[in-house]
């Protein structure tokens, strides 16, 4: 006998049945199913009547088979498009849709989607619960691959990622504010940065810069949306990881932001570590540096006592080079990283400097956080235009001088500190005395009171692009001063590197190899504004970060990693755009709420105030990777698949097959009662579908197998019958067969779990046939279930419940019986797919749209060599549907043989 | 009284969904799935139920089996008229109606006696180009309550410059609330001469200010080349479109009540809220029975020309306690039957109602 190929079409129980028998008879099969999981509806089910056995335990074993059978080829997310018959053969074309994930590689262990922020409403759990856009649908789905549910492409470049020094999934934690889930952003956000909360306030937000809504109107706040994130985590609440301990120690010279994100990715990775500091708290730059109005120091140390409960030492009031020397650091560690920043104040180098009543900017910043006292005088002048200097002028403010100003020698477009920072401090009443230049201090007493200034102009562009300032030649004039602070940048401190191999740059950085942050010293690594000079604090825990990843690999004797620096960010394209603004329209940026001029420059109260959760969820939509429905392509499963089975490149194929004959088994779909307004369906939320009340009875459903409805356990039930079915309002005539019977299980499983349950179920005709179903239904009523001849009118709202009015026909009264849930038992319906397949093959359907099959047989179609099984055929119950498979297979043998 | 149906009262199943969802069943002693069934027998259905239909069409819309429960009830009352069993009030109603063509008996010639009040000239019908007649209904012709939606509603079409004409006296009812009393002969009358006046005047489409006109119009007429339309709709398209500007807000919690013949039997339920919505300052708060669940105020089928037998707590009076609750200030509606129903229940409790265009009037620019 010639080898004969047959398609079955479905992967349900009817489809499942009809494979495994044409297999035993020697006939190999293709087996398509739309889905990703073969299972069908009998899957959803809680437990198989009348026998009440566990539904997935039936079917399971049998799915596993069709799995390990050579003889099965299953394709997964598949259906025909194309059906020729030729002579006895048919030629189809299955359109298999990319998976995303390659199914060879994917081991189904479920990493990709823990991390995936993408949360979407999951079918199986016909909604009730979520999945993720990348996700295995149910624990026993076969083939047990994960898919990416991607339905259209990611409108944006997400530079946000590129642009940020360690690539914050920004798209990914911007959908999970939208979808109201703050604590998931919180902790995606901490999955690569491990002071969100600082960062979320001080970072310079490069992601801002190149985010592509900027190229349509105004950039995403991202920043501020971090921030919202950081608000609503209590980071006391974030559970210790478990963490492998092993013997090796490594120090860490500096408690900046640096020493920090690598202390806390040691510890994360199990190696003790010990951070030296000079000062007598941790924190460098955030906790000495950056004003309180900016980064509350309460918020710093919260993220800080997370690091120590990782188990890090902080040595504070230890001085590299004076306590304690870099040889000997060197000999009790195993690996050291060096953070120390930049901590020495650039100079000047004009007459006066020395006088009393000149300060370095940092040094005037530090003596002000730790705590001294610092006398600024009426008129503060600060010389510089960064954000050291910015800091330097609001703190003066804040301390009680009366009149600051900002002499800074070139004009604002040139000045480097944030342009936020640069409108706050106007609002404050600052003045900058733009192109202009200290010449010489001028002291009385020993003290300034006077800075000989000069007016500059800008003459041609320099090295760096900005305008080099030039002296106007007569314009000098008088200052009159109280106190004057130079802040006109840092270089880092490296006396300490004295007498050792290291050495420094020019600039009097310290040298490294800048691809893996190593010194000339072996297991001596250097990162953060030591080795940049004065950068900003997420390029610091990028640093930091690097520096954890290869200390760990050079503990473990691997080769180091190179890290490239190199960004790429793409700008939209000006079609791009012109789609973009048609299709989503302008949306202007949320206000970001902060504290009046008037009501903080006198204090050091935070300025900036948090998102509410509406004006976060405003602005986290305005994303444009937060508009699309799936995946948003973050790439934070890729991240963590171990097997790199994720391939968003993937293209849907066409697989092209002859066959010698056709098995339908496509299945149904079930009523949708949004339309039977009088139900209250989707404007009550307790009231729900049989397939709905199947998974929250299913364990496998979203609440485990409890029956509970808005976080309460209901305790009155009311089932309506025929929903959907022998109407003619919706053109449905016919019986569904099975909801008399189902709702009867459904009866009892209430009956069952909710031992001082009342159950109501409406019927027209109670349809109890055949062998044991009238017993079913009769010790169901012995249950103590309350049937009611008569079908409800509506379904209305009472003061405790819903109140279902119906007449009960039997005594002629009209009924209002309050319960807690009412539960429609939907009809069936042909399934939606089925009209293309029949347009595709020439199968007539019947006047629902149910495969027409002969008067004498009810598997043989319309088409020669194609036949049909189970509830594609007409609503059946789960034995006629395993009844019909086998009658089909028989009359396809017989067609074939 | 013993009838006979002879279309579909054999296909009904006895589901009692009719019974289930009538807004009468269980204060009244009006049970629609019996009727139906008695009718199956050709038994006896005592005369006194008959007239507790409101005609709200709840029981025929949502009937699985087509059986069109309300069609039965008024065959059945059409027995009782032929014979002449009926109250004397019904009886005067028809009576009435077939001599000034209003079920009150007022004088036809005072049919157009509102159009004086509106302070905006209105032409007759013949004297348009474009032949869009704005048809009232009895109750506004008649009722002083109500004759401020046809002045408001001519108002604003005058002032957006839409062009309309009314028929004055040659105006005449519907029929609509004749037919669902029983009384298919003068309702056959009503429609004759309406048919020839709307032929006589070229007439091209009908703007009605009752859905109740509008229903049998639609339905019940057969005049499939004439467009025939509800106010709320051209209202909305107004507003939509430009032509009518508010500028004013209005600062009220309102609430939208469905009429039966609007909604649930005609499927307007959007206009009427988007042209609400559209008012700055208001507050749209839903009954929690709306749309198509909305709670008849049992003013249709007749019920506003006779008493019913038994006194049981009204519909109305259900309706406004609602919207005492949810804190309504405004009832609105957009048929006069619901108006005037809604708005005896309503003083007491300190609620105003309001027809639509009352509101609209108020907040023009």
């Amino acid at each position: 006998m010639m080898e004969k190929n047959v398609l079955v079409i479905g992967g349900g129980i009817a489809g499942i049945s009809a494979a495994l028998e044409l297999v035993e008879c020697g006939i190999k099969v293709t087996l398509v199913e739309i889905n990703p999981s073969i299972g069908g509806r009998m899957i959803q089910l809680d437990k198989t009547f009348p026998t009440l056995d566990c539904s997935t335990c039936t079917l399971s074993p049998k799915m596993v088979e069709v799995a390990l059978n050579k003889n099965i080829e299953l394709l997964t997310l598949a259906k025909p498009i194309f059906v020729e018959k030729k002579e006895n053969r048919f030629t189809v074309k299955i359109l298999k849709k990319a998976r995303y994930v390659d199914e060879k590689k994917c081991t189904g262990c479920g990493n990709c989607f823990s991390g995936c922020p993408v949360y979407m409403k999951s079918e199986f759990n016909m909604g009730l619960g979520e999945r993720k856009a990348v996700y295995i649908p149910f624990p026993q789905a076969i083939p047990n691959k994960a898919t990416i549910d991607k339905r259209e492409s990611r409108p944006c470049k997400a530079n946000c990622i590129q642009a940020c020094p360690i690539n914050t999934n920004v798209p990914g934690y911007l959908r999970l504010i939208r979808d109201r889930k703050p604590k998931e952003a919180y902790i995606l956000i901490r999955s690569t940065n491990p002071l969100p909360s600082t960062c979320a306030r001080v970072c310079y937000a490069p992601c801002e810069d190149v985010c592509n809504r900027g190229d349509m109107d105004y950039p995403i706040a991202i920043r501020h949306l971090k921030r919202f994130a950081v608000d609503n985590f209590t980071i006391e609440d974030l559970p210790i990881p478990v963490i492998q301990k092993n013997e090796k120690k490594v120090a860490i010279i500096g408690a900046g932001p640096a020493g920090l994100a690598c202390a806390h990715d040691l510890a994360v990775k199990g190696y003790n570590v010990t951070v030296f500091e000079a000062e007598t708290e941790p924190g460098g730059m955030l906790r000495y540096a950056i004003p309180e109005y900016r980064l509350p120091k309460s918020e710093l140390r919260r993220e800080i006592q997370y690091i120590r409960k990782l188990g890090v030492e902080f040595k504070c009031n230890t001085k590299i080079g004076q306590d304690i020397g870099l040889p000997e650091i060197i000999r009790q560690f195993n690996a050291v990283f060096i953070a120390v920043g930049a901590q020495k104040p650039l100079k000047l180098n004009i007459e006066g400097e020395k006088l009393d009543g000149v300060l370095g900017g940092i040094d005037f910043l530090k003596m002000v956080h730790r705590g001294e006292k610092v006398e600024v005088g009426k008129r503060c002048v600060v010389i510089g235009g960064g954000n050291t200097a910015v800091d330097c002028a609001r703190v003066a403010l804040r301390l009680g001088a009366q009149d600051v100003k900002i002499v800074y020698r070139r004009s604002r477009e040139e000045m480097p500190a944030s342009e936020e920072e640069i409108d706050d401090l106007i609002e404050e009443g600052v003045k900058i005395e733009f192109l202009t230049s200290p010449k010489r201090f001028i002291g009385r007493n020993g003290k300034v009171s006077e800075i000989e200034c000069v007016r500059m102009e800008l003459g041609e562009p320099e090295k760096d692009g900005r305008r080099k300032p030039i002296e106007i030649v007569g314009s000098n004039f008088m200052m009159p001063v109280d106190t004057v602070i130079v802040a006109v940048g840092q270089i880092p401190d490296t006396s300490f590197i004295e007498g050792s191999e290291l050495s420094t740059e020019d600039n009097g950085t310290l040298k490294v190899d800048n691809k893996t942050k190593m010194t000339s010293l072996p297991g001596v690594f250097a990162g953060g504004d030591v080795v940049t000079g004065p950068k900003f604090v997420v390029d610091a825990i990028a640093h930091g970060k690097k520096a954890a990843i290869n200390i760990d690999r050079y503990l473990r004797g691997e080769e180091l990693q190179t890290f490239e620096e190199e960004k790429i960010t793409q700008k939209l394209t000006k079609d791009e755009i012109l789609f973009l603004k048609e299709k989503f329209g302008r949306e202007t940026k949320v206000r970001v709420p902060k504290l009046e001029a008037q009501d903080r420059k006198k204090n050091f109260f935070e300025v900036m105030k948090g998102y509410n959760e509406g004006e976060a969820i405003l602005e986290a939509q305005r994303c444009l990777a937060s508009k699309i429905e799936g995946c948003i392509e973050c790439g934070e499963c890729d991240k963590r698949c171990e097997v790199k089975a994720i391939n968003h490149e993937m293209k849907d194929e066409i697989i092209e097959k002859d066959f010698d004959a056709l098995i339908v088994a496509t299945g149904f779909d079930i009523f949708d009662p949004s339309d039977k307004k009088e139900y209250g369906y989707g404007k009550y939320n307790n009231v729900i579908t049989s397939i709905e009340f199947e998974r929250l009875s299913s364990v496998t459903g979203p609440t485990g197998g409890d029956i509970v409805i808005n976080g309460k356990i209901p305790k009155r039930f009311f089932f309506i019958q025929c929903v959907g079915s022998r109407d003619n309002q919706i053109g449905a005539r016919f019986c569904s067969r099975v909801c008399c019977m189902y709702t009867a299980k459904h009866a009892t499983i209430v009956k069952d779990r909710i031992k001082d349950s009342k159950v109501y179920v409406s019927y027209i005709d109670m349809r109890a046939y055949g062998k044991g179903y009238e017993e079913f239904y009769k010790s169901v009523q012995e249950e103590g279930v309350i049937y009611i001849r008569g079908i409800p009118g509506e379904v209305i709202e009472g003061r405790d419940g819903l109140i279902v009015r119906v007449e009960d026909i039997l005594s002629g009264e009209l009924r209002e019986i309050e319960v807690d849930v009412v539960v429609l038992a939907c009809g069936i319906r042909p399934k939606k797919e089925i009209f293309e397949l029949s347009r595709i093959t020439n199968l007539e359907l019947d006047e629902y749209g149910f495969v027409k099959t002969e008067s004498h047989s009810s598997s043989i179609t319309s088409v020669q060599g194609i036949f049909v099984c189970g509830m594609a055929e007409g609503p059946k119950d789960i034995p006629d549907t395993v009844a019909q498979a086998g009658e089909a297979v028989a009359s396809c043998l017989e067609y074939l043989l | 009284m013993e009838f006979t149906n002879t279309t579909k009262v054999f296909t009904c199943i006895q589901c009692g969904k009719c019974t289930g969802g009538c807004p009468e069943s269980g204060r009244t002693p009006l049970n629609v799935r019996l009727i139906v069934r008695k009718n199956q027998f050709g038994a006896q259905v005592k005369n006194s139920h008959l007239w507790y239909c409101t005609s709200c069409g709840t029981c025929t819309v949502r009937c699985p089996r087509d059986v069109k429960p309300s069609e039965v009830i008024f065959d059945m009352r059409s027995t009782l008229v032929e014979s002449g069993d009926i109250s004397t009030s019904i009886q005067k109603a028809l009576e009435n109606t077939f001599l000034q063509k209003n079920p009150w008996g007022r004088a036809r010639s005072k049919r157009a006696e509102w159009a004086e009040k509106s302070g905006v000239a209105i032409k007759h019908i013949s004297d348009t180009l474009e032949k869009r007649l704005l048809l009232s209904c009895c109750v506004h012709a008649y009722d002083p309550r109500c004759h401020v939606i046809p002045v408001n509603i001519s108002k604003l079409l005058t002032y957006s410059g839409i062009e309309f004409g009314i028929l004055g006296e040659e105006e005449c009812c519907c029929g609509n609330e004749i037919r669902r009393i029983g009384e298919k002969g003068l309702f056959e009358e009503l429609r004759e001469e309406n048919i020839s006046n709307f032929n006589r005047y070229d007439v091209r489409e009908i703007l009605t200010l009752s859905p109740h006109c509008m229903n049998t119009l639609k339905k019940e007429y057969n005049l499939p080349k004439l467009k025939v339309y509800h106010y709320t709709q051209l209202l909305w398209d107004m507003i939509r479109e430009g032509v009518v500007k508010i500028g004013k807000d209005y600062k009220k919690r309102v609430a939208y009540h469905d009429p039966c013949f609007l909604g649930k039997q005609n499927g307007i339920f959007e206009e009427p809220r988007y042209i609400l919505k559209s008012i700055e300052g208001l507050e749209l708060l839903e009954f929690s029975r709306s749309r198509e669940n909305s709670l008849c105020c049992e003013g249709g089928g007749g019920r506003m020309f006779y008493e019913v037998e038994v006194q049981y707590e009204r519909n109305a009076k259900i309706r406004v306690e609602e919207a005492y609750e949810l804190g309504v200030q405004t009832i609105v509606v957009s048929c006069p039957f619901c108006l005037m129903t809604l708005e005896e229940q309503a003083v007491e409790k300190g609620i105003e109602v309001k027809d639509i265009s009352e509101i609209l009037v108020e907040v023009l620019e």
